[in-house]
């Protein structure tokens, strides 16, 4: 049994991958609708403990993994999959509160979205070439276009053209890139790139950029965000969403590493990336500040974020990269929270907010936890984050990047506040629909692990530790 | 009982009250023995913090780690626990005043009223028990969130406007100015611990000292040192229950004690080296001392009236921490604890004139001292204190300030702290006499039976505790003397 057992965990990307891809087979072949969900919750789960047990062998003992021709890890895959499994079984327990609202039919092919997402995005983690990681990437955003597509709000639609649209020039871009990467380095392999003698430094330059520039239009970061707020406004997939948007930013967040150990190519991209979250912090951030539809107002609040994410992996250090790891989980955490506390009202207009506390008293708590943690208030995991990046960016003489922690902050005081007063201080004017399912409990256990994981920040010792060695491993710091 | 138990009981009791004043806020009379009890708990807890720390104890809590070298703790030390003590004292009559407002005034939600005022004084509570700068902003930060809905406690346009430049202020200079200082002075010094001497003496150039200065003095809005004032300019709206403990008893007076913490604890002797920035805060913060008392002058309305002269009083505090020397920052401490017992005298003051009568302009104040002796003696002694005048307790503050800055060699800021208490005499002197000398209202009260116990009572308390001060200045000198000097 123990045999069979080390046999598995030594083989567990494949094992992750395999759950949750079976699971989605297996989800999309069965015709009943309830059955087809606690199906696809299980395979998540199973592939969630899968890849907590891989993150943890890998990042306390470094534990060898068996040799495989397709799938490897390093410190970023083996800090985010986890985080993307768990992500993804808890948007998938979410569904359960919604799924009275879908076609019965469409349940099985939702389920299996889901599960065929994530495996996407995880596969783009522990892929060994660029080819597997654009085919994983391109698979995750399929899989979130379908659901944003056939959502139970037809107005998802135009976010399903929108990002069908923008997801197809990325995956015209990436396969670009992944040709001019593997010409100038002569080898597909991701890692490879770092250790190849580049011999033309500007067309690996321009690969990169043309791997890096969709991945940053998947995650919502500005200005190539044009489909996010179609996407998230209108769509009820906002959990599945903010998932494919952190997971593109974990994808990021590799490419860099990669990057960062290439002489030739480093500054060149840590410049691309260091832009991008300056305009994405600054765009965001006003965006947010003006929103009056609730979602798109997380999703700009999620532009800025991911900003700071992007200036952190822009320094191109273990402090700076172990500080975007953290911005991570922290606005992962906050979105999450944010997004399942708004679901508890159908409408999506701020007015619908006034009064939630009483009505709805979980789901203001873990609106209020979200937006304190997107403000950077002490005891969140989000004050983790900002504290990480100003202390990395100062570490580095990047004086300036204190200044987008800052910004991000104070915009997020703007509309966090304003989120914290309609739900407290305001009586609700009309009646809220509400919706009085018993399944809506199903939403109870995402609130509460995303209000335990801002949580997190009462004592992230551990979180701390896992994240520094994970960048220095993906940097090739500490073997 | 050990100082630990007495630490844990100041902190944890007033937040376990919030809880207990929404639970139990039916019957209102249960509400209110709730409300007054545990705050009278608090102040047992915190007279016994007071003995421990003249006896040499220590005590220490610690609650969390969330960064290496960098704990969640709470600690007993001569300036926050003298702080704390008045807060707790004066926090116990606010309780019994308060009870009596919301019955005299109708107030709506009242339970949710009590409930956060419990948990300001916890959060304030746990600012001046702060061991290190990320426990001070931690609890700073809780403090200006818990103090918002005493801000907004009123419901309208005109209150959520205000409460929303309250919190825009106070988080917003936290996060822009306070979070970044603290993360520089991490990385400079290793650690963030308060500790007498300063934890950044030595380690420290003279660019890094200006900037962390500015930065510290701007940051800790709640001292509202300009132009981070405006929170507490435009508070005045608040229910008088509230703004005692705004401008009186939390706000003001423990960011007051925290900036002066982070004067004595965090810079040191690093703050001489902080030059010029001192001389230039020192500047802006006398000039706009003066100018604020001279705007008090043109307001008719007494809570604003008050609103500008509490931030004139505010920015004398500031200017003694900023002259570097130990009588400049006893001083400091002492003018907080001065304004903080006439504030709060004068704040319940006013507002029982309010209840009563109805009367919130100062333009209808002569004559009512005739009709209510108590509350306006009350008055006449807090605006005495507030002024300087000997032999009232802000006298030895105003003193001490002067005696500071003439030793320190600033004489003009000396002559400053002189100007801004004839201007705070012109606007709180003719009130005070005026009250007693002008003719008796014939329709004074608005209710027949006038004043209850409840809202006179602690007016004479809290003015006889603001005489009591003048007796305590030496030994609130040998008390804070560590501070300054290790033991």
């Amino acid at each position: 049994m123990s045999a069979y057992l080390d046999l598995i965990r030594s083989h567990a990307p494949a094992v992750i991958l395999g759950a949750l891809l079976v699971g989605a087979a297996l989800a999309l072949a069965t015709p009943h609708g309830r059955a087809s969900w606690a199906l696809a919750l299980f395979a998540a789960i199973a592939a969630a403990v899968a890849a907590l047990d891989l993150s943890w062998r890998f990042l306390t003992t470094g534990a060898p993994l068996a040799p495989d021709a397709v799938l490897t890890v390093d410190g970023v895959g083996a800090f985010v999959a986890p985080l993307i499994a768990i992500l993804a079984a808890l948007v998938i327990l979410a569904e359960g509160a919604a799924i009275r609202e879908r076609l019965a039919r469409a349940i099985p092919f939702a389920m299996a979205l889901h599960l065929a997402g994530a495996a996407g995005w995880i596969g783009a983690l522990f892929a060994q070439d660029f080819v597997g990681l654009v085919v994983g990437v391109n698979v995750g955003w399929l899989a979130l276009t379908g659901l944003v597509a056939t959502g139970p709000e037809r107005g998802g639609l135009n976010g399903a053209l929108r990002m069908l649209t923008a997801g197809g020039a990325g995956a015209a871009f990436m396969l670009a890139g992944v040709a001019l990467v593997t010409y100038a380095t002569g080898s597909s392999a991701v890692d490879a790139a770092a250790r190849a003698l580049i011999s033309g430094p500007q067309i690996a330059t321009l690969g990169f950029v043309l791997l890096l520039v969709p991945l940053m239009l998947m995650a919502g970061a500005a200005p190539f965000h044009g489909w996010s707020g179609a996407a998230f406004g209108r769509s009820n997939e906002t959990l599945a969403l903010t998932m494919g948007a952190l997971a593109s930013l974990a994808v990021v967040a590799r490419l860099a590493a990669v990057a960062a150990t290439a002489p030739a190519v480093a500054e060149s991209v840590s410049v691309v990336l260091v832009s991008v979250g300056i305009a994405s912090v600054l765009i965001g951030s006003v965006q947010a500040v003006g929103a009056v539809n609730v979602r798109r107002l997380i999703a700009y609040a999620g532009a800025a974020q991911a900003g700071c994410v992007l200036v952190a992996i822009a320094l191109e250090s273990p402090a700076g990269l172990a500080a975007a790891l953290i911005q991570l989980s922290a606005w992962g955490a906050g979105a999450f929270a944010l997004f399942a506390g708004i679901a508890a009202s159908k409408d999506a207009a701020l007015t619908a907010l006034d009064g939630l506390g009483r009505r709805a008293p979980f789901a203001g708590i873990a609106i209020t936890v979200g937006a304190l943690s997107f403000m950077g208030a002490p005891l969140t995991i989000g004050l983790l984050g900002r504290w990480r990046l100003i202390e990395a960016g100062v570490g580095a003489g990047w004086w300036w990047a204190t200044g987008a922690a800052i910004v991000t902050s104070l915009a997020a005081v703007f509309y966090g506040g304003r989120l914290i007063e309609r739900i407290y201080f305001r009586r609700a004017t009309e009646a809220a629909a509400f919706d009085l399912d018993v399944w809506r409990w199903a939403r109870a256990p995402v609130l509460a692990a995303a209000i335990a994981a801002i949580a997190w920040g009462l004592a992230p010792s551990l979180l701390l530790e896992l994240a520094a060695r994970a960048s220095r491993l993906a940097l090739g710091v500490d073997a | 009982m050990t100082a630990e138990l007495a630490l844990a009981g100041v902190l944890g009791v007033s937040a376990l009250q919030a809880l207990l004043v929404l639970a139990l806020s039916r019957p209102p009379g249960l509400r209110d023995v709730v409300h007054v009890l545990s705050t009278g708990v608090v102040a047992l807890f915190a007279g016994y913090l007071v003995v421990a720390v003249a006896n040499g104890e220590t005590a220490r809590i610690v609650l969390a780690q969330p960064l290496p070298n960098v704990e969640l703790a709470f600690a007993i030390e001569p300036l926050g626990t003298l702080a704390g003590a008045v807060l707790a004292g004066l926090g116990f009559l606010h309780a019994v005043h308060t009870s009596g407002m919301v019955r005299a005034t109708d107030q709506k939600a009242p339970a949710r009223l009590m409930a956060f005022s419990a948990l300001t004084t916890a959060a304030a509570m746990a600012v001046m028990f702060s061991a290190n700068l990320f426990s001070f902003f931690v609890a700073y930060q809780a403090l200006a969130l818990a103090a918002f809905p005493l801000v907004a406690h009123v419901g309208d346009d005109e209150a959520r406007n205000t409460a929303r430049t309250f919190l825009a202020v106070l988080l917003g200079a936290s996060i822009a100015l306070l979070l970044p200082a603290m993360i520089w002075t991490y990385t400079l010094a290793g650690a963030l611990e308060f500790q007498t001497g300063g934890v950044l003496a030595g380690r420290v150039d003279q660019l890094s000292a200006n900037i962390l200065l500015v930065l510290f003095v701007l940051g800790i809005a709640g001292a509202a040192a300009p132009p981070m004032h405006r929170w507490l300019t435009v508070s005045f709206t608040a229910p008088y229950p509230s703004l005692v403990l705004v401008q009186g008893l939390a706000v003001l007076p423990a960011a007051g004690i925290g900036l002066l913490k982070v004067f004595a604890y965090v810079f040191g002797s690093a703050l001489i080296t902080a030059a010029p920035a001192t001389q230039i805060l020192l500047g802006i913060c006398g000039v706009t001392m003066c100018s604020a008392a001279l705007i008090a002058l043109s307001k008719t309305d007494m809570r604003e009236r008050l609103a500008y002269s509490f931030w004139a009083q505010s920015l004398a505090a500031i200017v003694g921490g900023l002259l570097a020397a130990p009588a400049g920052l006893f001083a400091a401490a002492l003018q907080i604890v001065a304004t903080s017992c006439a504030a709060t005298t004068l704040l319940m003051a006013v507002g029982t004139t309010a209840a009563v009568t109805g009367r919130h302009r100062t333009l209808d104040y002569p004559g009512l001292g005739r009709v209510m002796p108590w509350t306006f003696a009350g008055i006449a002694i807090a605006c005495a204190s507030l002024i300087g005048m000997p032999p009232f307790s802000g006298a030895w503050a105003k003193l001490w300030l002067i005696t500071a800055s003439a030793s320190t060699g600033v004489i003009w800021a000396a002559g400053l702290v002189g100007a801004a208490a004839v201007l705070t005499f012109a606007h709180l002197g003719p009130l005070a006499a005026n009250a007693f000398a002008g003719r008796a209202p014939t329709d004074a009260f608005k209710r027949p039976d006038g004043a209850s116990i409840l809202l006179v009572a602690p007016v004479i308390l809290a003015a006889a505790g603001t005489l009591g001060l003048l007796v305590l200045a030496d030994p609130l000198a040998s008390f804070l003397s560590p501070v300054w000097t290790p033991r």
